[in-house]
């Protein structure tokens, strides 16, 4: 019984251990919320994100990740930057 | 996008099919001067873009080639126009020279210039608004400027403006981003 509950046991603590990431982009250019449309709808379209949101005022876009996945920086970037818009930093938070 | 001001009617609707490009159809009424109609597919480009900590500018071209269409005399057309802005939260500045080929119909360069200050800072889910101040030139219609005090509403993908010109027509405006 023990063997068959191991895997199990296993993997819901590294579903655990691996948690969701919320990812914070600071973004030059972004000014405008009727441009900045196309961000949300882009990160949107994303497998591994759950949320998006973008604060003008302080040129952020906030991605949160689905549990257990993520998004690396360069996939970040190049989005940002297909949507027309500098990644200047991304800061990251485990959770 | 539909634009209705002292110039004429203007719809147009277009898909982006990459990230600086845009493919569409431009229909235009033309008003106060030759009533010409013009049909063409269009073609926009993002020639460059600067991003800026507190602004955003950049420099499109429009171009579209089709049929002009005057007293029921059909004409080939051609027309390109290139839109300089540049944008912060707080100011909003663009100026737009345009070169229209009607045929033997006309041939005209049209200009205009805006400037915008936004009251207050809107956020992204906020309503946007703006109040604005466009001049046009177009001397193939009249040889004098025209000014439009406008207000200008955005909220998420939807833009509305309504203005009214010096030369007392109304200008409405609308685009919807999908």
């Amino acid at each position: 019984m023990l063997h068959k509950l191991l895997p199990l046991i296993i993997s819901l603590g590294v579903c655990s251990v691996a948690g969701a990431d919320t990812i914070r982009a600071t973004v030059n250019g972004m000014v405008c919320g009727f441009c900045a449309t196309g961000i949300e709808k882009t990160f949107k379209a994303q497998p591994e994100v759950k949320t998006v949101d973008v604060d003008l005022e302080n040129r952020l876009v906030t991605i949160h990740t689905k549990q257990g996945q993520t998004i690396d920086d360069a996939k970040i970037k190049k989005l940002l930057g297909n949507a027309g818009y500098s990644v200047v930093a991304v800061a990251r938070q485990k959770q | 996008m539909q634009e209705n001001d002292e110039t004429g009617h203007t719809v147009s609707l277009d898909y982006t099919f990459t990230p600086t490009n845009a493919f569409g159809l431009y229909f235009k009424q033309e008003e106060n001067g030759k009533e010409i109609l013009m049909l063409t597919p269009e073609f926009n480009t993002l020639l460059k873009r600067w991003n800026l900590p507190d602004g955003q500018g950049n420099i499109f071209n429009m171009t579209g080639a089709g049929l002009a269409r005057y007293r029921g005399d059909n004409q080939p057309c051609l027309w390109t126009a290139f839109l300089a802005d540049y944008e912060s939260r707080r100011w909003f500045f663009s100026y737009e020279p345009r070169f229209v080929w009607d045929g033997d119909i006309e041939k005209s360069v049209w200009q205009r210039a805006r400037i915008g200050v936004a009251p207050y800072l809107a956020n992204y889910n906020d309503l946007n608004t703006w109040i604005m101040f466009q001049v046009d030139h177009h001397p193939a219609k009249h040889d004098h400027f025209v000014a439009t005090p406008l207000i200008r509403f955005f909220y998420k993908t939807y833009l509305f403006e309504i203005g009214y010109s010096s030369n007392q027509h109304i200008m409405v405006n609308w685009t919807i981003q999908f």
